[in-house]
């Protein structure tokens, strides 16, 4: 089958239509740039979403949680190498996806005959200022888009995330204080999860507020906080929403 | 070839996986001058526990540099003082600095206390070749939080160079300046006024400073501490909470008061 060149893409095309169907019901996760960090936020059953990858680099996954599992193992490991054998300060984002997740996501998905990686990432690594908070947004097939600063949202499908994302552009719009920014990506959270337009007809403020609060109720919001200043090297600190007085 | 499955969270397997373990030196082809730090200790105070070392290196009677380092911050709720052959003992640091963080990172916990403690002492015995044959010695001190305890407080430990541990109940002290240092502090524990473990930390730190003054006039591989040449000591302070470090200027603070 497989050395004729339309059932290759016919197959790789069902593998597309495959995923998509088994990352349906994923949990959306979102990421913003803040003057004095940036902030990762999921809702799932407590370290199952937001994960530290190394100093300055943090990872928020959607998908099966055996392959998030896979995927933050292996970017841990080439982080800790990396550094090991240079330096921590060589350690880079741009480098641990262009040459090590991205290829391997790639090659997975078209090799057809093993399972592909059920996964939508958003990676992020934390800047010397926010201009330079650099976030990937990595799909499941290897590729993926960069995005220096602001926000970035990564659901299971192109459209509402395309949406979210717009949203919470204008929504974050001179915002920088972390419990408000928090409860903005809450807010985008639920509506892309509860499918809700996020145009003009986005529902109004108080509901989205009491939208999120009663769709979190018996799961954790797990907040990853990467803080620009602070003496240690190692920048990352899991948060809940009563420490942001959510 | 086949390559052995790294044990989970465990980096130096990951490092022989991928073939980056540390060479090792088999044999020596004569005698050589090795570059030595020398003293350090740590001691129990009213705030948590207290490590500092002299800045001095040696290789034979030459003084190297008056500016190491030897209180090395593992991470944040472990410290290690160096002793022995720098070469040796900060590529042990930067192993453990890596090994903890890596451990944390990919388990989603810490390690634990007596975890941490026999990592060390695992380097200490992969580094047996050298130390048998005198050029790659290393006696280092270990300092972390044991969080099993309620509540959690910072525990001593010292070792022999083959890589036995041990845990010191009031202080512990490695070098060369290390007999002077072991003698002021059982004194102190015995008959000072106040005991180490009963100093708040400005006591604590002139306490310290002086140690290391009095192992200096003893032995010429200890670095003294003298404010009048900025000459300072490495001092920073394990508590229940994290590491703080107590900087050349506190210190100079401290012994001016």
């Amino acid at each position: 089958m497989t050395e004729e060149p339309y059932r290759w893409l016919e197959a790789i095309a069902n593998r597309r239509e495959y995923v998509g169907e088994q990352l349906k019901s994923g949990s959306p996760v979102l990421a913003a740039s803040l003057p004095d960090g940036v902030i990762l936020l999921g809702v799932g059953g407590g370290q199952s979403k937001v994960f530290e990858l190394f100093d300055r680099h943090a990872l928020a996954g959607l998908g099966h949680p055996a392959d998030i599992e896979k995927i933050r193992q292996a970017a841990i490991d080439a982080a800790h190498i990396e550094a090991f054998t240079r330096a921590p300060e060589d350690v880079s984002l741009r480098r641990l996806v262009g040459f090590g997740l991205s290829p391997q996501l790639k090659t997975n998905f078209e090799q057809i005959f093993s399972a592909p990686f059920l996964v939508e990432l958003l990676l992020a690594e934390l800047g010397p200022e926010p201009a330079q908070d650099l976030f990937f947004r990595l799909h499941y097939d290897g590729s993926f888009q960069t995005q220096l600063g602001g926000a970035v949202l990564a659901a299971s499908q192109p459209e509402p995330e395309a949406a979210g994302q717009k949203w919470l552009k204008d929504a974050l719009q001179g915002i920088t204080n972390r419990n408000e920014v928090a409860g903005i990506l809450l807010q985008a959270w639920w509506c892309v999860s509860e499918n809700k337009p996020l145009t003009d007809q986005i529902p109004a403020e108080a509901e989205r507020k009491a939208g999120w609060r009663e769709a979190v109720k018996g799961k954790v919001v797990e907040i990853g906080w990467l803080a620009r200043q602070n003496a240690r090297a190692a920048r990352y600190q899991a948060q809940t929403i009563s420490d942001l007085g959510l | 070839m086949s390559h052995s499955i790294p044990i989970a969270g465990d980096f130096l397997s990951l490092l022989a996986e991928h073939q980056l373990a540390s060479a090792r030196v088999d044999a020596a082809s004569g005698p050589m001058v090795q570059t030595q730090a020398t003293t350090v200790f740590a001691f129990h105070f009213a705030g948590g526990v207290l490590m500092a070392g002299d800045r001095r290196a040696t290789a034979g009677n030459v003084i190297v540099t008056d500016r190491v380092e030897k209180i090395i911050e593992i991470d944040s709720t472990s410290l290690l003082a160096v002793a022995g052959v720098p070469a040796t003992a900060f590529e042990m640091a930067r192993v453990l600095q890596t090994s903890f963080e890596y451990y944390r990172r990919s388990q989603l916990q810490p390690l634990s206390l007596p975890a941490r403690v026999r990592a060390l002492a695992r380097l200490l015995r992969d580094n047996l070749p050298m130390t048998l044959q005198g050029i790659g010695i290393v006696v280092p001190l270990f300092a972390g939080v044991d969080h099993a305890a309620a509540p959690p407080r910072p525990q001593i430990f010292f070792y022999d160079p083959l890589g036995a541990q041990f845990q010191a109940v009031g202080y512990a002290a490695s070098g060369s300046g290390s007999g002077t240092i072991r003698s002021i502090l059982s004194f102190q524990e015995r008959y000072g006024q106040p005991l180490p473990s009963r100093m708040d930390l400005p006591e604590a730190v002139r306490f310290a400073s002086r140690l290391l003054s009095t192992a200096s006039e003893f032995d010429s591989a200890t670095g003294g501490v003298n404010p009048a040449t900025d000459t300072f000591a490495t001092i920073k302070v394990l508590k229940a909470d994290g590491v703080e470090t107590v900087t050349e200027e506190q210190q100079k603070e401290i012994l001016r008061g």
